[in-house]
């Protein structure tokens, strides 16, 4: 049996030039990734972890279990292209086993095995099989079409503006299944074969065209089809697609340990060409919701970064609140690989600027319990009166590290990418805990608390955000505070919420003195105040404008004082409302008995 | 029959043109929101540059309005203006023939810079609270004692993008050099400090003054704003700022801190701009149709604006403003 037309010569190009440029790609990136993370994935490979990577990419890569949530219909829609390619391609290769027995059959034989097998008895099932798989892929393709006319449908108010490459492999996808449809549809109604979608097609076909006119049809229609395919793999590891082959090996490499950081690695790499440019990412943004900046959103970002045309402004202007990564369907690291690019652009510490940090020391005070206020709880010193308070209350004998003026926590440097710089903060910071001997620090800064957690090395140090230690006090009966019928809202920081999961502490507290009202998007979903220390770009009018746009939805709550757990969104709130905003701590300490 | 022109707002711009409105022979109704005339400047002590009581120029501006036959209308609000009538917050609308708007402006609230202190810590004021006490002949820190040393910090809400005050108050800077200048008299012994960005000694004589109260007075001024205050054990305030001339970080504990507030535009501008189609600067403060030949009209014809109502303006420039409004008003009437 001849495997071959002419028509196979593109399809058998695209695919060679994209199974060899997807071996080049693998091989560097895995071949320049650090000494380390080759041992963590020769640790991992005979281990649990790739059978649960092998699950994760069962559920998402091809069910995209995570977009389901998102919008049942968009889940489906990139189920159906998806899983239902998927199974074309497995089912079809079944059916040439079924048909020809175990032997060798080129490539091109297994995708065009209609056009070869007219010579071979029908198997009914298989037809039917086929056609249905088809239909549920073309239904994803309709779908799809329709995504771009009512993209509100399917759960997106704005989608991604792409690049011409884009555009072409995009194009060519859409094409490939219709025009499978209509090669398969037209090699039926020439020698019969095929179910209700090919069959009953060739039949019209066959009823409704010459005979002459059919066969050219037929030939033209393969070679369309095939040309797609071509088209569609040549242009794969260049466009957005480049995501099917990259987000298999990134869930496996995540599964292992990899992670990235704040100097750009080779695993970067996996991460940035995961990303489908679904534009799940775009709706959440504030700056594009409330400010209307459309070009700065993770999905450019990424695109930017991997054809390297990012720009400073592009990775400047971001708030970090994490909005979009916690929606993303691939998972992606989508800050810190913000973070390590702006390291790559402004990384360049000066070593002058650090001299004063020799000798300084102008903690006060001795305890076991340390209290860290922060640049911005200096700034907002009614939190720092109302800290005073509730550990005067509780008692504790409290080591003051910062209260005359101290060394900045390091976070907001790293942020805008100074990361050598920052580690100096952290270096002296970490010095002055270890001298003064404290076992448990407590900050009143969410963005302090990150830092601390993540970025210092503080083993045998209880590091608490206020919320945690004050609602400590309350259930262990060291301060109690009054319950009255006031009504509060709350406002999730990004730093604490997203950033440290902490969500459930400060309304557990906040229930202790009142009644607790919470916002239309609350907790994961909770809206950034607008003026994080990550965007160096914004203006401030921009951060008043998304500033006004939050207080709205929390004055929607009917709740007399709005709540926070951060300085320095409580300095930006304080700009956008007239209602009263006050600290965590300031509320507590309010509501504590007098004398 | 004579023509109605209605004044709103009984501050220093608004009795000016009233009067020379009526000097003009038009009907002038001069509409106030509080129970009695006089605007900011009732809580004013004396005046830059000439230490001239403010109360003296009030008394005359009251006593010439008593005087005239101008119609006064106090505790009245006007909620929304057009060339041609006034609505009052009482639902009461008033016809006219054209509308002076002489509403003034608000002062910027000291405790939304949480990191000075202001309402937090006793020993922080503002340059207001100060003219009240050196009206009440009272200067005193908030345990009743002598100040030592006392800090002036200029630019309190002005030219500060934090707090989305871009423009520059105007006045501040001499009134902070005023205001030093009183406090070296009622404490001579006592160290006086001005921080600030610039200084800005723009009208006559206020250059010389700020001169002397380097030479005579030996008031420092120091370049750098404060970046923070924190209470002392003993009750005074320590305020850190950066000297930039020198480039240097600086410390010092005042036993007063005074915050010179500067001039924002009133809330209620939205509305009544929004209610006649009237053009606002991005400031806030009402925008003339022109600033050179068009200074005192606004963009819609029969309505004109004095004082403090379209930008930042000393008392000498709000007089010289209230005439140049009402004749523009008069003409636009047809007297």
């Amino acid at each position: 049996m001849n495997f071959f037309a002419p028509f196979c010569i593109p399809f058998i190009i695209g695919a060679a030039v994209m199974f060899l440029t997807l071996a080049g790609k693998w091989a560097t990136w895995l071949w320049q990734l650090p000494h380390a993370d080759k041992m963590r994935i020769l640790r991992g490979l005979p281990t649990r972890h790739t059978l649960a990577a092998i699950w994760e990419v069962i559920c998402e890569s091809l069910l995209h279990r995570r977009i389901f949530r998102i919008n049942p219909l968009l889940g489906y829609m990139h189920m159906s292209l998806a899983f239902g390619w998927f199974l074309l391609i497995a089912v079809g290769w079944i059916e040439t086993v079924a048909y020809l027995g175990f032997r060798y059959v080129p490539l091109q034989a297994h995708v065009f095995f209609k056009y070869f097998s007219t010579g071979l008895a029908h198997k009914p099932v298989f037809d039917f099989l086929m056609d249905l798989l088809l239909l549920f892929v073309l239904s994803g393709v309709a779908l799809a079409w329709f995504k771009r006319l009512r993209s509100r449908m399917l759960g997106l108010r704005r989608t991604t503006k792409h690049v011409w490459g884009d555009r072409l492999a995009l194009s060519a996808l859409w094409f490939i299944f219709p025009a499978r449809l209509v090669a398969e549809s037209t090699t039926c109604a020439l020698y019969g074969g095929g179910s209700f979608l090919t069959g009953s097609l060739g039949e019209w076909l066959s009823a409704h065209v010459g005979l002459l006119p059919l066969m050219n049809l037929e030939s033209a229609a393969w070679w369309f089809y095939s040309s797609c395919l071509g088209i569609f793999f040549v242009a794969l590891p260049f466009s957005r697609y480049m995501h099917i082959f990259t987000e298999i090996p990134l869930i496996f490499l995540r599964h292992y340990g990899l992670r990235s950081g704040e100097k750009e690695s080779s695993f970067d790499h996996f991460q940035i060409e995961a990303c489908s440019r679904c534009g799940i990412c775009i709706d959440p943004c504030q700056l594009q919701s409330v400010l209307n900046v459309h070009t700065v959103q993770s999905v450019y970002f990424l695109r930017d970064r991997r054809y390297g045309m990012l720009r400073r402004e592009t990775a400047d202007d971001c708030l970090m609140c994490g909005r979009c990564a916690e929606r993303c369907p691939v998972g992606i690291d989508l800050n810190t690989l913000r973070l390590n690019s702006r390291d790559k652009i402004r990384n360049l510490p000066d070593e002058r600027r650090y001299g004063y940090l020799t000798g300084l020391d102008r903690s006060s005070g001795e305890g076991k319990v340390g209290y860290f206020a922060g640049c911005m709880t200096l700034l907002t010193p009614r939190t720092l009166q109302a800290m005073e308070r509730i550990f005067e209350a509780a008692g504790e004998e409290v080591w003051w590290a910062d209260r005359e003026g101290g060394v900045c926590c390091g976070r907001p440097l790293k942020l805008s990418g100074e990361t050598d710089a920052a580690r100096r903060m952290m270096h002296y910071n970490t010095e002055l805990f270890r001298k003064h001997g404290i076992t448990t620090l407590v900050t009143s800064c969410p963005i302090c608390l990150k830092v601390f957690r993540e970025d210092y090395d503080l083993k045998g140090v209880e590091i608490l955000h206020h919320s945690e230690y004050i609602l400590r006090l309350i259930r262990s009966g060291r301060i109690c505070p009054e319950h009255a019928a006031t009504r509060f809202t709350y406002h999730d920081p990004c730093e604490l919420g997203r950033g440290s999961g902490i969500y459930d502490e400060p309304r557990a507290v906040i229930e202790a003195i009142g009644e607790l009202l919470e916002p239309a998007s609350t907790r994961e979903n909770a809206l950034c105040c607008g003026s994080s220390v990550a965007n160096t770009a914004i203006s401030d009018d921009g951060q008043l404008r998304i500033a006004r746009s939050v207080c709205d939805e929390l004055e929607a709550t009917g709740a007399e004082v709005i709540v926070t757990a951060c300085p320095l969104c409580k300095k930006a709130l304080g700009r956008g409302t007239k209602e009263p905003v006050r600290d965590l701590a300031e509320i507590v300490a309010e509501s504590l008995p007098r004398g | 029959m004579k023509k109605r022109i209605i004044v709103i707002g009984g501050g220093v711009a608004g009795m000016q043109t009233a009067l020379r409105l009526a000097e003009q022979g038009a009907a002038v109704l001069l509409v106030e929101k509080e129970s009695e005339l006089g605007g900011k400047l009732r809580h004013w002590h004396v005046l830059f540059p000439s230490f001239t009581p403010a109360s003296e120029v009030l008394t005359e501006l009251r006593r010439r309005i008593n005087a005239s036959d101008i119609e006064v209308l106090t505790g009245a609000e006007a909620v929304a203006l057009a060339p041609k009538s006034v609505t009052l917050r009482d639902g009461r609308e008033l016809a006219c023939d054209s509308v002076v708007l002489c509403s003034g402006f608000t002062l910027f609230d000291a405790s939304i810079k949480e990191e000075y202190g202001y309402g937090i810590y006793d020993n922080v004021f503002t340059s207001v609270d100060l003219e009240r006490m050196f009206r009440e002949g009272r200067v005193a820190k908030a345990d009743g004692t002598r100040p030592r040393r006392i800090a002036f910090l200029h630019c309190v809400g002005s030219r500060d993008e934090k707090v989305c005050q871009q423009h520059c108050s105007k006045v501040c800077c001499i009134t902070g050099v005023k205001q030093a200048m009183e406090i070296k008299r009622l404490f001579p012994e006592a160290d006086v400090f001005n921080f600030y960005m610039d200084i800005r000694m723009f009208g006559p004589g206020y250059e010389e003054m700020y001169r002397e109260a380097q030479q005579r007075y030996n008031i420092h001024f120091v370049r750098g704003r404060i970046s923070e205050a924190s209470p002392t054990i003993d009750g005074r305030v320590q305020i850190k700022a950066e000297d930039t001339l020198t480039g240097r970080p600086l410390r010092m504990s005042v036993d007063m801190l005074i915050l010179l507030v500067g001039m924002r535009s009133n809330d209620d501008l939205a509305a009544l701009a929004a209610s006649a189609g009237l053009d606002r600067a991005p400031s806030g403060f009402m925008k003339p149709r022109d600033l050179f030949l068009d200074n005192v009209r606004s963009n819609v014809g029969g309505i004109f604006y004095a004082g403090a109502v379209s930008a930042p303006k000393s008392i000498g420039e709000t007089l010289n403003e209230g005439i140049a409004a009402a004749d523009a008003a008069a003409r636009y009437a047809g007297l």
